[in-house]
């Protein structure tokens, strides 16, 4: 048996990146999402499948720092001490969610500056981090264009001059490119044909694992999650029915709406 | 020798809630250790079970009760209660699957298929292409396919392409389901050889194999999962 050198790997890891505790959102009388708790550790990657109107969008708006939870807290741990996302300032907040994570939305309208050049779009986020020489963030804005396959020639289009695959392969350029360690992704995949869905998942499958990020992904496509995470979680009605890893989950489901859930799609 | 596997007191009911809630009872109490260097086969009739146990063993299904105990690192580990980063490590390092079929990824080659474990132990790039190549090689594959999506190939080749990724460096535990069934019978006999080398070389070995032929060259013990059917 050949000795393998295991490469640093999770299981080491001193603390979760990310912990949830009893997050709750309601809007008015209606449940968000209810008492919803996990940990998120570095490089994993979490998928939250359900049917529509089940919570998903609304739990990842609170982990994102979008939405305030109406109960529970989401704590970051980024370096040294864990963080209350909503116990710091407005300000700070905002500054985390340029830096030290990055959301990728369903439409890339929302994700993207329209009216700014592919490359700006790109170039910005490293500026919000500090960066300042020129040549330098064209070079890298560059690079990441060419990462998630836009040419070098489209830099100084606008995005609104590109498909909608483009258009979200831009977005997930301007969120990785500051190099956060926790991507958030509702439904990266979501307004796509399906061959320009195949290269986005493999894009999105080949940069997590080199990146090793750590990531939260909505998703209703069990294939999508299958393909993608680790672990999944199960959501019904606001709460979390059903967890564990993602190929446990879709093989041996236990509760009676992941069963009803996977057995609805002919094989993932 | 050293046990990698030990199996207590584990037990599976399927709970079907869609269907009335009825409850298939698969097996119960099933005790059983395996060595490094021992090769157990799983025999009974189809649908005693066989999969399941292999896939509880790799924490793909969820025993209704019991434990497994697996030996990563040096160390025990109950992969039921295992959290699932640790059951991923635990499969990274220590645990492989070979499943009947390839789960092709869309646009990965059959190369980087066959790489990609290596090369997430450690190994340097050169060295893991190498190692494939060897591999793909000596199950046959013409090389013309070597670079191509295996989403395009016949079952033979997607299956000869598990197989070398299973076994381009073997897992001190290796799980086999009937890994053989779409095999011509040159590369029947490679499958049968590269076993062979994996337990010698100290892996502890659990397989399912129809084939009466394979079955005999391949086990060095045998478990009859039909012993552990719940009185129903
Ligand atoms: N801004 C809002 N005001 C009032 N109710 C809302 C609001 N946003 C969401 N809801 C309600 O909260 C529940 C959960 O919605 P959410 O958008 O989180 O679902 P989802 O799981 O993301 O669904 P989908 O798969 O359709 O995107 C739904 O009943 C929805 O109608
Ligand atoms: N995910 C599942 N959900 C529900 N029932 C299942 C599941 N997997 C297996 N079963 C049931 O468990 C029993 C044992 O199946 P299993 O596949 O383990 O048998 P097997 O011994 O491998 O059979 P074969 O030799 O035909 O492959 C069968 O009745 C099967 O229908
Ligand atoms: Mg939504
Ligand atoms: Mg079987």
């Amino acid at each position: 048996m050949t000795v393998h050198v295991s490469p640093p790997d999770a299981a080491l890891d001193p603390a979760p990146l990310l912990s949830i505790a009893r997050v709750s959102r309601f809007y008015g009388e209606r449940i968000g999402c209810a008492d919803v708790s996990f940990e998120l550790w570095p490089g994993e990657v979490l998928g939250i499948v359900g049917e529509s109107g089940s919570g998903k969008s609304t739990l990842l708006r609170c982990l994102a720092g979008i939405d305030r939870p109406d109960a529970g807290e989401v704590l970051f741990r980024g370096s040294g001490q864990p963080l209350d996302i909503y116990s710091v300032a407005e300000q700070e907040r905002r500054r985390l969610m340029r830096t030290a994570w990055g959301i990728v939305h369903q439409n890339p309208r929302d994700g993207l500056r329209m009216d700014v050049s592919a490359g700006g779009n790109v170039g910005e986020r490293l500026m919000d981090r500090g960066d300042r020489h020129y040549g330098q963030i064209r070079e890298r804005a560059l690079d990441w264009l060419a990462r998630v396959e836009i040419a070098g020639e489209r830099m100084d289009d606008r995005p609104r001059q590109f498909s909608g695959g483009m258009q979200q392969r831009l977005q997930i350029a301007r969120v990785l490119v500051s190099e956060p360690k926790l991507v958030f992704m509702d439904e990266p995949t979501g307004g796509l044909d399906v061959s320009v869905q195949a290269r986005l998942l493999d894009l999105l499958r080949v940069l997590v694992r080199d990146l090793g990020l750590a990531a939260i992904i909505v998703t209703h496509d069990l294939a999508v999650a299958r393909l993608l995470t680790d672990r999944l979680m199960v959501m019904k009605d606001g709460h979390v029915v059903e967890q564990g890893l993602t190929d446990q989950v879709l093989d041996d489901p236990h509760h009676a709406y992941t069963q009803l859930l996977t057995s609805a799609v002919l094989s993932v | 020798m050293t046990t990698m596997i030990h199996v207590e007191n584990v037990a599976k009911t399927f709970t079907l809630h869609n269907q009335g809630g009825v409850r298939l009872p698969v097996f119960d109490a099933v005790n059983f250790s395996v060595a490094a260097g021992e090769a157990l086969v799983l025999a009974g009739a189809s649908g005693a079970g066989k999969s399941s146990l292999l896939r509880i063993l790799y924490g793909n299904y969820r025993p209704t009760s019991g434990h497994i105990h697996i030996t990563h690192a040096g160390r025990a580990i109950d992969i039921v209660a295992a959290v699932p980063r640790t059951v991923l490590d635990i499969r990274r390092r220590t645990l492989g699957f070979v499943s009947q079929f390839l789960r092709v990824i869309p646009r990965v080659s059959a190369l980087d298929i066959v790489r990609d474990p290596v090369l997430a132990r450690g190994m340097s790039p050169e060295q893991a292409t190498a190692r494939a190549q060897a591999m793909l090689a000596r199950l046959n594959l013409p090389e013309r396919l070597w670079n191509l999506a295996p989403a395009t190939f016949s079952g033979g080749e997607q299956q000869r392409v598990n197989i070398a990724r299973s076994f381009v460096d073997p897992s001190p535990i290796m799980l086999i389901d009937e890994p053989t069934a779409s095999l011509d019978a040159t590369n029947r006999d490679v499958v049968v050889e590269l076993i062979a080398e994996a337990r010698q070389n100290g892996a502890a070995i659990v397989g399912i194999f129809h084939d009466e032929a394979v079955r005999s060259q391949v086990a060095t013990r045998y478990l009859d999962i039909t012993d552990f059917r719940k009185a129903a």
